[in-house]
């Protein structure tokens, strides 16, 4: 993938970020629940590499709370660093991992973006953002237990999307025909 | 559905004002509010009011991020009113206290994020996408002595703004034919609503990326070329 695609890619995920919980939002008290501003930053690393997602990760919530007010700010900060770290994980898993099959490099790649994103999210939290008042419960309900649905939805929903862009030629083949 | 507020077309000072000073402006006054209280945030929220008053871009649309978050706001409200401390407690009921430090706190904190709310749509109602790209690029040009890529930086927030309202069009269309094809996509049972929304993700994601494509392949085709910090012989720039 050239750079000039790498750079639209991550952008256009980027509006994705802004425009999805946008239509989300429709459904009462989705944003925190179903979590759609990940789906778009999982996707961009997944196949777009590290710094893609990275980009991705830092300017969805930023635009997205700039143009609709939502992450509100006191949020911002910690969700931003949470967001990056998603994208950029995603990226450099997925451009290391190589079992042979597609399905299973991208489950790697996401499982692994998920877990590494909350641990990293949980010690920004629990060091600077919400520091001396941060706890495991809270933590496991923050990240884990509000968000479940959202965390099948990327699980159900992700790998999918990725291989129906492979399938349309959106995006390069991992494992090109021989 | 949360509406984002774009530029509004009108004559005033702010809308005279270079975009990098504006951005500059908004990450001050965040920065300020975040850290201010008393006096400082009611003169922040004065100023606020002023600017909006200036900018001609009308009330309305000028809160409309704080009516967006009017349920985040009264929950932070009533949170810190009834939480925050129990000395001196008006009310007691079980674990919960309203004390007039908690309900003071609260109110700073709503205010807090009104505030920003407010000076992020004055940005964008009174900045076009362009100018904000041009006001980023000015912004993050002292990074690139560092190696920060700051012309793709620039290139990814204009993109991202461009697309918004076209990935919502094409959303809402997407949702309309689904609408004709299986009924009603806003349905009033929230888990079939919301499995509605889901099954709308992939041909999303699919238009989305093919008008990635087409750009990319029409930016390269312009000889555009994303090049590193330090690099200045290639063609950077210039509008999407």
């Amino acid at each position: 993938m050239s750079q000039v695609k790498r750079v639209v890619v991550a952008a256009v995920c980027a509006a994705l970020g802004i425009v999805l919980p946008m239509l989300f939002h429709a459904v009462p008290g989705a944003g925190n629940v179903w979590l759609p501003m990940h789906v778009p930053v999982m996707i961009s690393g997944l196949v777009a590499g590290p710094a893609s997602g990275l980009a991705t990760g830092l300017l969805a919530p930023v635009l997205s709370s700039l143009a609709t007010g939502m992450p509100a700010a006191p949020i911002l900060p910690s969700m931003t660093c949470e967001l990056a770290v998603y994208g950029l994980v995603s990226g450099l898993l997925s451009a290391h991992v190589r079992t042979g099959a597609l399905a299973r490099d991208l489950y790697v790649s996401l499982v692994g973006a998920m877990l590494v994103g909350r641990l990293v999210g949980g010690a920004l939290q629990a060091l600077i953002f919400s520091a001396g008042s941060y706890s495991l419960a809270a933590w496991g309900a923050g990240y884990f237990l509000t968000g479940l649905p959202g965390i099948a939805l990327q699980l159900v929903v992700v790998v999918p999307i990725v291989v129906a862009l492979e399938r349309a030629g959106l995006v390069p083949a991992r494992y090109p025909a021989r | 559905m949360r509406v984002p507020v774009g530029y509004v077309w009108a004559d005033s000072p702010l809308h005279r004002a270079r975009a990098g000073a504006k951005l500059a402006g908004l990450i001050v006054c965040s920065l300020a509010a975040a850290l201010s209280s008393g006096l400082v945030l009611a003169a922040l929220c004065l100023l606020a009011c002023a600017l909006v008053a200036l900018s001609r871009v009308g009330w309305r649309r000028a809160l409309r991020p704080v009516w967006a978050m009017r349920w985040l706001l009264l929950a932070v409200l009533l949170m810190n009113a009834l939480l925050f401390s129990r000395v001196d407690a008006v009310l007691e009921l079980g674990p919960l206290a309203l004390t007039p430090v908690g309900a003071a706190q609260g109110v700073r904190v709503a205010a807090r994020v009104a505030l920003v709310g407010v000076l992020g749509a004055l940005l964008t109602a009174t900045t076009r996408p362009q100018e904000l790209v041009g006001g980023v690029r000015s912004l993050l040009r002292p990074l690139s002595a560092l190696g920060v890529p700051t012309e793709a930086a620039a290139l990814a927030v204009g993109v991202t703004l461009q697309f918004v309202p076209t990935l919502l069009r094409e959303g809402r269309q997407l949702a309309r034919a689904q609408e004709i094809r299986c009924g009603h996509v806003a349905s009033h049972d929230i888990m079939r609503r919301t499995v509605n929304y889901v099954r709308l993700l992939v041909p999303v994601f699919v238009a989305a990326f093919r008008r990635a494509d087409e750009l990319s392949v029409a930016m390269e085709a312009r000889g555009y070329q994303v090049a590193p910090p330090c690099d200045k012989g290639s063609r950077k720039g210039g509008s999407v």
